[in-house]
């Protein structure tokens, strides 16, 4: 996947991002510890595991004791994650030596767990009350499918067939660095949105939660409490029932939300509702270097510019109509080619080739997949070369004079110009000049003198 | 240089009207704008999206290679396992759209389907091998489409035995209705015992060898295809044909005649002694030509495209030698005549007084009872007064009843002048050669009633990777215009000399400097330059100090220059108007460089290419991996920001398409050879630009003086008001099938309903 640049790399980040004062009533919760710890670098985790026993703190100089030099880097990360979590706290003695401390309540909690073990926040509902739930498979397909709609509605695709019931405003939320609106056009898609449709689901999905979080003090909700609904969520057994009666009210309208999203998937029953996580939901505390699943590549790209993608999905066909014009769809096939039309438009949304030519090649399917180099090299070679022709033209910004009321002083000002080396442009006949931006204040200076 | 101009001037759309007698200057070069561009692919631009998303899949739809779409267009994969079956199947019946390395595109045509029809195929043997290699349902509109289409084609046959024409078809109720029509009645000569009543004589014909699809229709489609079966017919008297043929066409009785020679049984025509050399082992896809023309045992007229160095004349000499009747084979100039006459003799056993030449310099008698005969089309189709001498030639040819008419380069020559050709001589069975159908104004309609439809087709890549033709390195060399050569480009009062001006480019002078020196000195290549624009070629050939052969050369001078460049180690470049292009067949040279084109012209490229396609080296070097995987090279230089990129990127269409493609250079000549090559310096670019603006006027001179139908031809063209897509020559078969195939952003604008194929009008109304 290209660089993600417009995402928070970790949900952790985002904890740790919050004041001290919320982090440590986070802290209340066993499974938010639980949640912060496995998350931890594994120095980290080794450090928090170490102090687990320890009420005293320890010195900052004797803790850099336990690595060996040339690991000082990666002790300097641990450190600094722990401190930003708050696991750790900074105690100075007197002699402003500094010492770290455990966090008590992370401590006291993670003490108890090690003891009791975890104890799930709700049990599910016996399969008695449940009758028949979705099997894993269906769980996953529904999820994938509530993305993929709702990822089309995002990008204001008008393949849409049924919406999602997200406010306006919120979707707007959603779509702010993801989308640009100019004047009375179509909202369209920036770069920034077009890495976010090739990112994984997983990476686009904390996108959106981040969003979604941060976006939460708007609605009058409590961000700390969606966070420490969410970790807890993602403690949840994949495709078991929950009772929604368990929830809390502001837990009830995000599970909502949620739904819409794919996380999880709300049943009724006869008398009881209920959520059933996906593995969406279940994934969401995995970090998302361990979530990136190889999938199978589906486009094929021939030498004649025609692309073919054995894709089913409408998601699909809108990221290809992105940068190609798509000409026939055919139930499992999608066909279009790149043409310098198609491409201009893709330019033109700041899309760049390379992230073209890095998804054609990351999506290529296995077919050609082996084949060096996956899309032909005059393919990638047009493509680069189409957005350097976009390039050609160079603006610097200048002044022009004209006007001059003797050819004397016009040669002059050109000598003048010329000798700074800011003379840009000179026509002798009409006695014009233009000179760079930055010399215009000793231009004019210059003028003054002449007169 | 009559017929050539007078074809330029002439509206796109004449063609189908009889053309007036013109007359045609019997030493002219072919030289016709082809390809009446409609622009078709600028009608794609369009966003055009084709949903078929509702079509059903199979449950195995894996393991089935191809999907067809309700607007004909066929996607076919060749990874499957059933690639080879289907890919025999689809060029039997469909129009190859492009063809890649892994997925290749057809469209179903009346045309193609016509084909499919007249080499054998049923209607219902089609629609079911098609559902069978289809990954979903077939959509309804194309069984509809194939029933409309082959319903009337392929049901009709004249044959001609024992020099009685008979008309023949499998289904009575045809027959029946053509008696009905009031030309063919009176034509028709009814056996003598069965007064009243039309009654037909009923035989039984061989069943169809049906070549090549046996492995595919698995028994039970097969049994429909080979059992005997009983065919009736009528003789219709032999001076009335050309009428019967006539109202047979589409614009009439629409029952379209194959025409087949059931030359076996000829006992009237004397045999011609020839037999195919045993060293001549035609290849498998040759092979595979020959049985679609000989499927069932009777000769097919048709066209059969190989590409360049394919060995098309094998086939040809090969067909001739199975039918082993009189020959008359027919080629586009003097040089081409040679180079027929040689191959004759190379591979068949043929007798050298059996043979003879018939060109403007070289008349040579014919003697004997049957033989092979070598001419050019403007000899046979020259309206003028001739010399005592090819008067009886003439006479000769226009009185002889031949086996075979032979026809190389079939796209170049126009539709009139076949008329003209075919019906000046009589002959059992018409075979032509190409190796490129693009060209498809309508004027590939006139071939496929005016010879036949297109039995056979070769898929370039295959022969690539089989090594039969030489794998080709395609390159773009772009040349930035040098800043006083671009100023003056850009100029209103320089219009004209646009095309001077982007082939003097110093910069392209110098890219083509180099890549000469490169290949001669390095690689010890042989090295056509190709240059469309008389200036460049004599400018760039004399500063270079190369032979050239133009238009106005002569044909001893061109034999000259040919074979110095064959024969000796010093002449290793020539220079090449497009009388090149065609036909002039230089097995030796595998480097190409094209400085300056006829516009948007394929087809030009394709034959250009085709000039270095003849395989060279050892065949494991060059196979993938060897160690000459690419011993043949293809430049096109041109100069960036001119209309020149527009154009390439059109002439490219049709080899990009065949799975060809073309590597960008940017960077010609590498800087640190730049001050060994010429126009180094500013003094010299601009004398060069003075020059190149001052050309005009002079080369006009220069033409007028020597009658050169090149140079002629090119101002004229420059000249002409109309549209560039007129000269761009884009459209071609294989591209109007293109747009058709989409269907209704063709026939959004269509000119003049009245002027659709009548099975469009049915399909699109």
């Amino acid at each position: 996947m290209p660089q993600v640049m417009v995402v928070a790399r970790n949900f952790m980040d985002m904890v740790a991002a919050l004041p001290a004062a919320k982090l440590d009533m986070l802290y209340d919760s066993a499974f938010i510890c639980e949640a912060v710890l496995r998350s931890l670098p594994p120095l980290a985790k080794k450090y928090a595991l170490q102090m687990l026993y320890v009420s005293a703190p320890v010195a900052a100089a004797a803790m850099e004791e336990w690595v060996l030099d040339e690991y000082a880097a990666k002790h300097k990360v641990a450190i600094d994650r722990l401190l930003q979590l708050r696991v750790f706290v900074e105690v100075r003695d007197r002699r402003k030596e500094v010492s770290y401390k455990m966090n008590q309540k992370f401590q006291g909690n993670m003490q108890k767990y090690l003891v009791d073990g975890g104890s799930l926040p709700r049990e599910p509902i016996p399969s008695s009350v449940t009758a028949r739930l979705p099997t894993l498979a269906e769980l996953e397909a529904y999820a994938l499918e509530q993305w993929e709609c709702f990822l089309l509605q995002l990008i204001n695709s008008s393949q849409v067939e049924r919406g999602t019931s997200f406010s306006s405003s919120m979707m707007r939320t959603f779509q702010r660095g993801l989308l640009s609106s100019r004047d009375g056009e179509a909202p369209r898609l920036t770069e920034n949105g077009f890495q976010f449709l090739l990112m994984e689901t997983n990476a686009q999905l904390w996108y959106i939660m981040r969003e979604y979080i941060s976006s939460s003090e708007e609605r009058g909700v409590d961000p700390t409490e969606l966070i420490s609904f969410l970790l807890e969520l993602s403690f949840h057994t994949l495709g078991e029932a929950y009772s929604l009666n368990t929830l809390t009210d502001v837990q009830r309208n995000a599970i909502r939300d949620l739904a819409e999203l794919g996380l999880v998937k709300l049943q009724q029953g006869r008398k009881d509702s209920w959520f059933i996580p996906t593995k969406l939901a279940t994934n969401l505390s995995a970090s998302l270097s361990d979530s990136s699943s190889s999938k199978e590549g589906f486009v094929v790209v021939e030498t004649n510019f025609r692309m073919y993608a054995y894709s089913t999905s409408k998601l699909h066909c809108e990221i290809l109509r992105l940068f190609s014009r798509v000409e026939y769809q055919l139930p499992n096939l999608i066909v279009g080619s790149i043409t310098k039309e198609s491409l201009y438009g893709a330019f033109e949304n700041g899309i760049t080739a390379e992230q073209i030519i890095s998804f054609l090649q990351q999506n290529a399917h296995p077919r050609v997949a082996d084949k060096i180099p996956a899309v032909p090299e005059n393919v990638t070679d047009q493509i680069r070369l189409w957005e350097t022709d976009r390039n050609r033209v160079e603006m610097t910004l200048s002044h022009l004079y004209e006007d001059f009321p003797s050819k004397d002083m016009f040669e002059q000002c050109c000598d003048y110009a010329r000798d700074h080396g800011c003379l840009l442009w000179e026509d002798a006949k009409k006695m014009r000049l233009i000179v760079r931006v930055e010399f215009h204040p000793e231009m004019r200076e210059f003028l003054r003198r002449l007169r | 240089m009559a017929g050539g101009d007078g074809d330029r001037a002439r509206a796109p759309k004449r063609h189908k009207s009889s053309a007036p007698p013109r007359t045609i200057d019997e030493t002219a070069e072919l030289d016709y704008a082809d390809d009446v561009d409609d622009d078709v692919r600028d009608a794609d631009r369009e966003v055009k999206k084709r949903d078929f998303t509702k079509l059903e899949l199979k449950p195995d739809h894996a393991n089935r290679p191809l999907w067809a779409c309700a607007d004909g267009r066929i996607f076919l994969e060749t990874f499957s396992p059933l690639y080879k079956q289907a890919y025999d199947f689809l060029i039997a019946i469909a129009e190859p759209v492009c063809r890649p390395e892994s997925m290749h595109e057809y469209n179903l045509t009346p045309h193609s389907l016509y084909a499919a029809v007249s080499v054998g195929l049923e209607t219902s043997t089609i629609i079911s091998v098609m559902s069978k290699l289809s990954k979903t349902k077939l959509p309804r509109e194309i069984i509809d489409f194939i029933h409309a289409s082959t319903a009337n084609y392929g049901k009709v046959k004249l044959v001609l035995k024992k020099n009685r024409y008979f008309v023949e078809s499998p289904f009575p109720e045809v027959l029946k209705t053509l008696l009905r029509d009031d030309i063919i009645s009176r034509a028709w000569i009814s056996p003598e015992d069965s007064v009243g009543a039309p009654s037909f004589t009923v035989s039984k014909t061989a069943g169809e060898m049906a070549s090549g699809h046996e492995d595919l229709l698995d028994g039970m489609e097969l049994a429909a295809a080979t059992e005997d079966k009983e065919t009736h017919s009528f003789e219709i008297d032999p001076s009335q044909v050309e009428n019967v043929k006539q109202r047979c066409l589409p614009n009439a009785l629409n029952f379209p005649m194959l025409e087949e020679y059931d030359f076996r049984n000829d006992t009237v025509n004397p045999d011609l002694e020839m037999e195919l050399k045993p060293q001549a082992r035609p290849r498998p896809y040759q092979e595979k030509s020959l049985s679609k023309m000989f499927g069932n045992g009777r000769a097919r007229s048709g066209i059969i495209v190989l590409p360049c160095g394919a060995g098309k004349s094998l086939v040809g000499v090969s067909a001739a030698c199975r039918i082993k009747k009189s020959c008359l084979c027919l080629a586009t100039n003097a040089v081409s005549v040679d180079q027929w006459a040689f191959q004759f003799k190379l591979w068949s056993t043929i007798k050298d007084e059996h043979i003879s030449r018939f060109t403007s310099d070289n008349k040579e008698k014919f003697r004997g009872m049957a033989g092979v005969v070598v001419t050019t089309y403007n000899m046979v189709a020259f309206g003028g007064k001739r010399s005592e001498d090819s008067e009886k030639i003439i006479e000769e040819i226009r009185n002889r009843e031949w086996g075979l008419l032979l026809m190389d380069e079939v796209h170049v020559v126009p539709a009139h002048m076949f008329r003209k050709v075919i019906s000046i001589t009589k002959s059992h069975c018409k075979l032509g050669l190409t190796a490129t159908l693009v060209r498809e104004d309508e004027r590939i309609t006139d071939l496929n009633f005016l010879i036949g439809p297109k039995l056979y087709e070769a898929n370039w890549l295959d022969l690539v990777k089989g090594g039969f033709i030489a794998n080709v390195q395609c390159a773009e060399v772009w040349c930035p215009m040098t800043k006083e050569f671009f100023a003056e480009y850009l100029k209103k009062e320089n219009s004209k000399k646009k095309q001077v001006l982007y082939a003097m480019n110093p910069n392209k002078f110098r890219a083509c400097e180099f890549l000469i020196r490169f290949h001669e000195q390095q690689r010890g290549d042989k090295i056509i330059v190709f240059a469309d624009n008389l200036f460049a070629l004599t400018s760039y050939a004399m500063k270079l100090r190369k032979p050239m052969i133009y238009g106005s050369t002569s044909h001893v001078e061109r034999t000259r220059i040919l074979h110095q460049f064959k024969n000796s180690s010093d002449v290793n470049t020539i220079f090449l108007s497009k009388v090149g292009d065609n036909s002039i067949d230089i097995p030796e040279a595998n480097v190409i460089i094209q400085i300056s084109s006829h516009a948007g012209s394929r087809r030009q490229e394709a034959q250009r290419l085709g000039r270095i396609l003849r395989a060279k080296g050892k065949h494991q070097d060059r196979m993938a991996g060897g160690k000459e995987e690419y011993n043949a090279f293809f430049y096109s230089l041109v100069s960036t920001d001119t209309q020149e990129m527009y154009y390439s990127t059109k002439r490219q269409q049709f080899l990009i398409d065949q799975g060809y493609s073309f590597k960008v250079i940017t960077s010609l000549p590498p800087p640190e050879e730049l001050p060994n090559l010429k126009y180094y310096t500013l003094e010299e670019q601009l004398e060069l630009l003075a020059q190149s603006l001052n050309a005009r006027d002079d080369m006009i001179g220069i033409e007028h003086l020597e009658e050169d139908s090149d140079g002629k031809a090119l101002i004229k063209a420059r000249r002409s008001a109309g549209s560039m897509s007129a000269f761009s020559g884009s459209g071609g078969m294989v591209y109007m099938e293109y747009s058709t195939g989409k269907g209704k952003a063709a026939f959004k604008k269509p000119k003049d309903p009245s002027k659709r194929h009548y099975l469009f009008k049915k399909r699109y109304q």
